[in-house]
């Protein structure tokens, strides 16, 4: 048997015990590292994407060598990006239409938070007084769309 | 120099730098109603958090470096809608809900419906929390390290994720990663019983031989470097096929991509441009070759194995691999 033969077969043993290994340690309790820290997402999507500098880059990469949890979302991540790949490449187009004056988005959006078109109109309404302390949602909504009403 | 003395003065080096990146997005986005304030306060935070990555300050070409790499139209359309903006808030609905959309078709299953998922991140990224009388958005948590749609992708997992755990019993992800699977692994521990004296002989041999090589093969792969780690692990544990390795590091920015191109030089790497699946590969046959040569080091050194005995432990690596009963004893290194 040559050497070249030889040492493919060689490696093509150590690929599966190596594997082997791997997927053993995988289902082990994990380390230290696992579980006292975790990469935020905008670390995360950054990395998947190669965004980050060589600098931010080493502990991250040090701490994926041995986090399972934020490894795997990674490859999550990449195995999503790699199904919508089309998107990524399309060019983003804006629309030349000016939006309404009460939006069809935020009021779309208002209505699932408050749980009924009343709640969004309610939302929508100009402030009634004595209202001004109210800390809920509704009440801080109300507000927040009074301003952008008088800013408009 | 005390650290926010420090900090002041490192931000006013780059403040001309930030200040045009402001003046390009006002220019793009000029109803957006970001401040530059708000703006500057954003990626200042994020200069500071990248200044303090690593012991030694950044040099002047590292923080120019990370600055080209932020994605500030994105982070200004974010800033914009964590602040309540109606026209960020219409042209977000109108460039990204599509893809949201069809990313939660396509991650959700018939349990979780697509559009609880689509409503929930909605929901989030507005922000129904409130702190000291501020409405808290997914968007402040967003730096403009990586793009919007790459964040979306991440902000939308993990809300599906949340929900699949909400409504079932199963295995969390944490415990997927962490517990799950380790009474397997010793219930899949068969005892040999020995049919007599030699066979015991040959039997402890045997075992002095597969503690050997499990034991060297965990000090082989720990002494690879972190980039060799995950790209194996990427490969063997996460399952990655080599187009979607390929995909990780088809920015030619990316860490792993820029430490392998260095390490496994080649003609016929491509500097720039993608990332062939074959490129993957050979940085994979490196990496086995490097642990096969610490492992076999290892067994020399270690433990003693003289070449013959060395053999006999890749003889039983194709004999045991199928019980996988030769890392019963494994402890997480």
């Amino acid at each position: 048997m040559d050497n070249t033969k030889r040492s493919s077969i060689e490696e093509q043993k150590i690929q599966s015990l190596l594997e082997a290994f791997l997927l053993s340690r995988k289902s082990l309790k994990s380390s230290a590292a696992e579980t006292s820290f975790h990469v935020d997402e905008d670390f995360l999507s950054a990395f998947t994407e190669g965004n980050l500098s060589q600098r931010e880059s080493m502990p991250i990469v040090s701490h994926l060598a041995t986090c399972g949890f934020c490894r795997h979302k990674t490859a999550e991540l990449v195995r999503l990006d790699v199904a919508f790949r089309s998107d990524e490449e399309n060019t983003r187009t804006v629309p030349s239409a000016e939006p309404h004056r009460i939006s069809d988005v935020l009021s779309g959006l208002l209505a699932k938070i408050f749980g009924n078109a009343d709640g969004a109109v309610f939302a929508h309404s100009e402030k009634e007084s004595g209202d001004d302390d109210s800390k809920d949602v509704g009440g801080s909504a109300s507000a927040e769309v009074k301003e952008n009403n008088e800013q408009e | 120099m005390e650290p926010a003395a420090f900090n002041q003065e490192f931000l006013s080096e780059y403040a001309a730098n930030v200040d045009e990146m402001f003046a390009r997005c006002v220019q793009n986005a000029p109803n957006f109603a970001v401040t530059d304030v708000r703006f500057k306060a954003s990626v200042n935070k994020s200069l500071l958090r990248f200044a303090a990555a690593t012991p030694s300050p950044p040099t002047r070409e590292e923080v120019l470096e990370f600055l080209s790499l932020l994605q500030a139209d994105d982070l200004f359309i974010a800033l914009a809608c964590a602040d309540g903006n109606e026209r960020a808030w219409w042209e977000f609905d109108q460039n990204y809900r599509g893809y949201l959309e069809r990313l939660a078709r396509h991650l959700a299953k018939t349990d979780v419906d697509a559009q609880d998922v689509i409503d929930c991140v909605y929901v989030e990224l507005y922000g129904t929390r409130f702190v000291d009388g501020e409405r808290v958005s997914k968007f402040a948590t967003y730096s403009g390290r990586g793009s919007l749609r790459g964040w979306l992708r991440t902000v939308i997992w993990h809300t599906l994720v949340d929900l699949h755990r909400a409504s079932h019993d199963d295995v969390s992800l944490d415990e997927m990663t962490e517990n799950a699977g380790e009474g397997a692994v010793h219930a899949s521990f068969a005892n040999q019983v020995s049919a007599g004296d030699s066979e015991a002989v040959e039997q402890i041999a045997r075992d002095r031989y597969r503690t050997a090589t499990s034991r060297s093969i965990e000090a082989a792969f720990s002494g690879l470097e972190d980039h060799e780690k995950l790209l194996l692990l990427y490969y063997h544990v996460e399952q990655l096929k080599l187009r979607e390795i390929a995909r990780l590091v088809e920015n030619e920015e990316s860490p792993l991509r820029r430490w392998f191109q260095r390490k496994v030089q080649s003609r016929s790497d491509n500097a720039t441009g993608r990332i062939h699946e074959s490129t993957v590969m050979r940085w994979l046959d490196k990496s086995y070759a490097k642990v096969l040569q610490l492992f076999r080091s290892e067994l020399e050194s270690t433990h003693d194995l003289t070449v013959a005995e060395i053999e006999i432990c890749m003889g039983l690596v194709t004999e045991d691999l199928g019980g996988r009963d030769l890392f019963q004893n494994l402890t997480v290194g």
